[in-house]
């Protein structure tokens, strides 16, 4: 087997390596695979193909965390980057919110293995629904290819987000508007965001996926 | 101000439900908790997170098994409802303009006013069809449309049975009615063609080509509907690549 070269740490359990001469990112972590991503010991490759913050990572922007936050994931699907989140946040939680049934099932699975999430059933643009559950948290990630997306995050952020609080939303230009050019959807989305929030960064998803911005938002003091 | 948590009420104190598991399913609030709430919660119970995963999935467990058996019977009820409404509407319409030319009476305008509320219902209708569909077939949705997929769903019977179709199958879904008549025809000695136009000629990418490509458009189509379904039946996960691959082999049949 070819071994992982140039290995380094890059934030909190996330790990930068090249394999077969191709940079890789990986999480460290004790638990098997989950989705068909391979496993160096006790390191997770984490395959940016499957995971909208693998590719914002691989792009090189770097996200900093310390392992213990709270974290709210609006949009879990089955889990894939839950997965990694989980372990990346191994002194933290995650309350994960996910409101079709299938994707869902399968999510249980992983939510009863790892001891740092919390699965909610529920549809995130009814906050108030689960505002019993969730705490306040350090981080909202979203990425729900949702019309209304911008809204369900301001939403959240107002329940549950803290005052130094950050966020991460996968912006998906034809979910909100199929007819017009992406680049005018994102830029009415950045607006948007602008008034609640301070844009810390923003890029596209390329070439890992196609038609996405990622945009990180810190709450404005 | 009181607040309800998923294991009590809280008012400066925190009232331990008796049953965390229904108390975790009726724990809305309309303003945000403040985090003292929370904060107490954390003292009163000692292994705070451990009880409320154990909770979380367990409710999990039960909720989604429900929402399994019944999310695409409501879709394709609905979508009944749905026909026989736009039915109705069409029929009270008509009576309601020879009934004006007569008389424009108190109960005339009744009628009126109950057309519209009725068409308002029809909205909410397609409004919730919308939202269903982009939550159980999202591949679907994407590749066929919400309505189409809807329809395609409802005419198969279930998406179970949709995704147990072959392509060449679901081309033709929708076409009974005209197969049915070839089919008769035939019989009785006559000529007939055997239709290929089935309801996925409602595709706008196969509207929109000449008729002559697209026979081509509704096979490559018909296929790629049939994986959208057994994604979606399978996993529910959205496949973010599928439409854009419809939509290049579109573009390129239209050039060609
Ligand atoms: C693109 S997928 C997320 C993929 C996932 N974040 C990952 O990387 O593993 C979007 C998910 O958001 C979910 N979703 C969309 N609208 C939602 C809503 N209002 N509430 C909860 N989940 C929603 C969809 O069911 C779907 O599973």
């Amino acid at each position: 087997m070819k071994e992982l070269q140039d290995l380094k740490e890059i934030s909190h359990n996330i790990y930068k390596a090249v394999y077969n001469n191709k940079e890789i990112l990986l999480t460290k972590s004790s638990y098997p695979p989950y989705y068909g991503e391979r496993k160096f010991d006790n390191l997770r490759e984490w395959i940016p193909s499957r995971s909208k913050l693998s590719a914002v990572l691989l792009k090189g922007y770097n996200l900093k965390f310390r392992g213990d936050e709270k974290l709210l994931y609006l949009g879990a699907a089955s889990g894939t980057t839950v997965s990694h989140i989980s372990d990346i946040l191994d002194k933290g939680i995650i309350y994960a919110v996910e409101y079709s049934a299938k994707p869902f099932s399968k999510f249980l699975e992983l939510s009863k293995m790892r001891k740092n999430i919390i699965p909610i059933f529920a549809d995130a643009s009814k906050p108030e629904n689960y505002s019993g559950i969730v705490e306040k948290v350090d981080f909202i990630y979203q990425d729900i290819a949702q019309k209304n997306q911008i809204d369900i995050f301001i939403k959240n952020s107002n329940f549950f987000l803290k005052e130094n609080g950050e966020g991460i939303i996968m912006v998906k230009a034809r979910s909100i508007d199929s007819t017009e050019d992406p680049e005018v959807v994102f830029n009415e989305v950045l607006k948007e965001l602008r008034k609640r929030f301070k844009v810390l960064a923003f890029n596209t998803l390329e070439p890992f996926h196609s038609d996405h911005i990622f945009v990180h938002v810190k709450v404005l003091k | 101000m009181k607040y309800r948590l998923w294991l009590g009420d809280y008012d400066n104190d925190l009232h331990l439900s008796k049953d965390f598991f229904k108390s975790f399913l009726s724990c809305k609030n309309d303003n945000p908790v403040p985090s003292e709430a929370f904060e107490v919660a954390k003292k009163k119970i000692s292994n705070y997170y451990e009880e409320l995963r154990k909770v979380a999935i367990e409710v999990a467990e039960k909720e989604v098994e429900k929402e399994l058996k019944r999310e695409d019977r409501y879709v394709v009820m609905l979508l009944k409802a749905l026909d026989e409404l736009i039915e109705s509407i069409n029929i009270l319409e008509e009576k309601y303009r020879d009934l004006v030319e007569i008389k424009n009476s108190g109960v005339v305008e009744s009628l009126n006013r109950s057309i519209n509320d009725l068409k308002k219902l029809r909205k909410e209708i397609e409004k919730e069809i919308e939202d269903i569909m982009l939550k159980i077939a999202p591949n679907l949705s994407e590749v066929a449309g919400v309505k189409l997929g809807a329809r395609l769903i409802e005419k198969a019977g279930s998406l179970e049975k949709l995704a147990t179709l072959p392509a060449s199958t679901i081309q033709v879904i929708g076409a009974e009615k005209s197969l049915f008549k070839a089919i008769s025809r035939m019989k009785k000695g006559k000529k007939a063609r055997v239709p290929k136009h089935g309801i996925i000629f409602q595709h706008p990418f196969i509207r929109t080509l000449p008729k002559r490509k697209r026979g081509k458009m509704a096979r490559f189509l018909a296929s790629k509907i049939a994986i959208a379904a057994r994604v979606d039946y399978f996993s529910g996960e959205l496949k973010e690549d599928m439409i854009e691959e419809v939509r290049h082999r579109y573009e390129r049949i239209a050039r060609s």
